[in-house]
């Protein structure tokens, strides 16, 4: 990593903690602009423009692509390949594929570290959390933990790294400074995707088994609430005070109140839904319905549907895909 | 962090062979057929969970009701049994969706497999859509031939396939 890089990623980390500092209320926040989808089926990345809502680019990847993450500044998005085995490296801006870095065993959810620029990747077979350097293009550090970890997600202060550890069912807390396990939290059954409150403090898991959401009071290390949401809930979003949750069995999204930590409403959605990701300043939640190969962006005031885009085939997007 | 590395590495070298294995990813597949009837007609004839006589591989079925965690247990002429729980039903829109609970992989070699079958149309015309979710039956690396993901789109398509087509033969020949 070069000293400028270095540089610009402080700045950027001093931006986005001022801007957490600064936001409970919507709109302060800078919009995101695109929408990046893993078409795990179509093996290829859409670029979806979010003021058009038409998809301006279509890059292959190959390997089967799921999860997704973009750096903080935006520049670079971050691909897991679990057939290639890759995580896969790819210029935001230019739309070129920069660097394939090879992994151990089955890389699925994926999380950029704020100000580092650290790329955390959970190994859903080698049960661990690998940690890649994306300038040296390299596996820095490997973290065990539980059972086929599959989601992933920094703290907005950078100081943990949660995976949600799918057959252990818990969740594991990484200190990002030693790389090491801190502590683990038992959650429902098959916990999947995991979401971090933009205030740090809470974290929010989708369990497949159980169909429900575990809320994860982080600073405790203990679940606070035990939600139940429709059949299979894959991934969580949170805009506004509230909690969207996919349910890919059911075709709905389940929207949580995060203050009473209720279901107030269930939307239905396309089939399969999975991937979700929040854009806060335009109360909007965007969310990869990997049957119907479309990204659904859904109204969070209105908690309508308020258009689709077709993407590529199957997309999955796991993982905040928004930049 | 070199400690964290030496360590992962050691861990690493533990760990036994199949933990390399990638495993699979989820297969889908949707099959239609055209039918010269009402859609009111084939629901009479499709729309009851409880009732696979329209399918030609199915021999029995014994099974609840139309609410949602009905579970049925199809028998097929092959002799197989299959599983079924019913887990979003809307007579409204004409569309069912059920997930296989058990099943052996060698009379169906699918995983975790879900199932929509649903009715749109008009008038005296109706697009019967049948749709399918699974894995193979071999979740890990390297599949033998009969238990990849060719094996299981192939053995998916010929149920649906031969239910939608036995279906549009007996409802065009009324029923």
């Amino acid at each position: 990593m070069t000293a400028h890089g270095h540089l610009r990623r402080r700045w950027a980390a001093l931006a986005v903690s001022v801007i957490a500092a600064s936001t409970t209320c919507a709109g302060d926040e800078p919009a995101p602009r695109e929408a990046f989808i893993t078409n795990q089926s179509g093996q290829s990345l859409s670029i979806v423009d979010l003021a058009t809502f038409k998809v301006t680019d279509e890059i292959k990847i190959g390997g089967r692509p799921a999860g997704i993450a973009l750096s903080s500044d935006g520049k670079l998005a971050f691909v897991t390949a679990p057939e290639g085995n890759e995580l896969v490296i790819v210029d935001a801006i230019t739309r070129q594929i920069i660097k394939r870095v090879m992994m151990s065993g089955g890389p699925l959810g994926i999380a950029t570290h704020p100000s580092t620029g650290m790329v955390y990747v959970a190994d859903l077979y080698a049960h661990k959390i690998s940690v890649v350097d994306p300038d040296a293009g390299a596996v820095t550090a490997e973290v065990a933990v539980g059972e086929s970890p599959s989601g992933v997600a920094v703290t907005p202060d950078g100081a943990l790294v949660l995976s949600a550890d799918r057959d252990s069912n818990e969740v594991s807390l990484i200190d990002t400074k030693m790389n090491e396990r801190i502590g683990r939290v038992p959650v429902g059954e098959r916990p999947f995707g995991v979401t971090i409150s933009a205030d740090g403090r809470r974290a929010y898991t989708a369990n497949v088994g159980s169909n429900d959401v575990s809320v994860i009071d982080i600073a405790g290390r203990m679940v606070i609430a035990t939600i139940p949401v429709g059949r299979r809930p894959y991934a969580v979003a949170l805009s506004g005070g509230r909690a969207f949750v996919t349910n890919q069995y059911a075709n709905t999204l389940s929207v949580i109140d995060t203050g009473t930590l209720k279901v107030v409403k269930t939307l239905a959605v396309g089939d399969y839904p999975e991937g979700i990701a929040a854009d806060p300043a335009r109360s909007y939640v965007y969310v990869a319905c990997w049957f119907d190969n479309v990204l659904m962006r859904i109204d969070t005031a209105k908690l309508a549907v308020a258009g689709e885009v077709e993407v590529g085939d199957g997309p999955r997007a796991f993982g905040l895909f928004l930049r | 962090m070199v400690r964290t590395v030496a360590l992962a590495f050691m861990i690493i070298a533990l760990l036994p062979v199949t933990a390399l294995a990638h495993g699979s990813t989820r297969q889908k597949l949707t099959e239609t057929v055209e039918i010269n009837a009402s859609p009111d007609k084939v629901w009479e004839v499709i729309g009851n969970f409880n009732d696979m006589s329209w399918h030609p591989a199915v021999a029995k079925l014994e099974g609840g009701d139309n609410m949602v965690d009905a579970t049925r247990v199809l028998t097929l002429q092959s002799g197989g049994t299959i599983t079924e729980k019913l887990i979003k039903y809307d007579a409204d829109n004409k569309s069912y969706k059920y997930e296989i609970t058990d099943v052996d992989v060698k009379v169906l070699p699918v995983k975790n497999y879900s199932s929509t079958l649903s009715i749109k149309g008009e008038g005296d015309k109706s697009t019967v859509e049948w749709k399918g979710a699974f894995y193979r039956g071999y979740m890990n690396n390297n599949p033998p031939p009969e238990l990849s993901d060719e094996a299981a789109v192939k053995a998916v398509k010929g149920v649906y396939r031969g239910g939608l087509d036995a279906l549009k033969e007996k409802v065009e020949a009324g029923g």
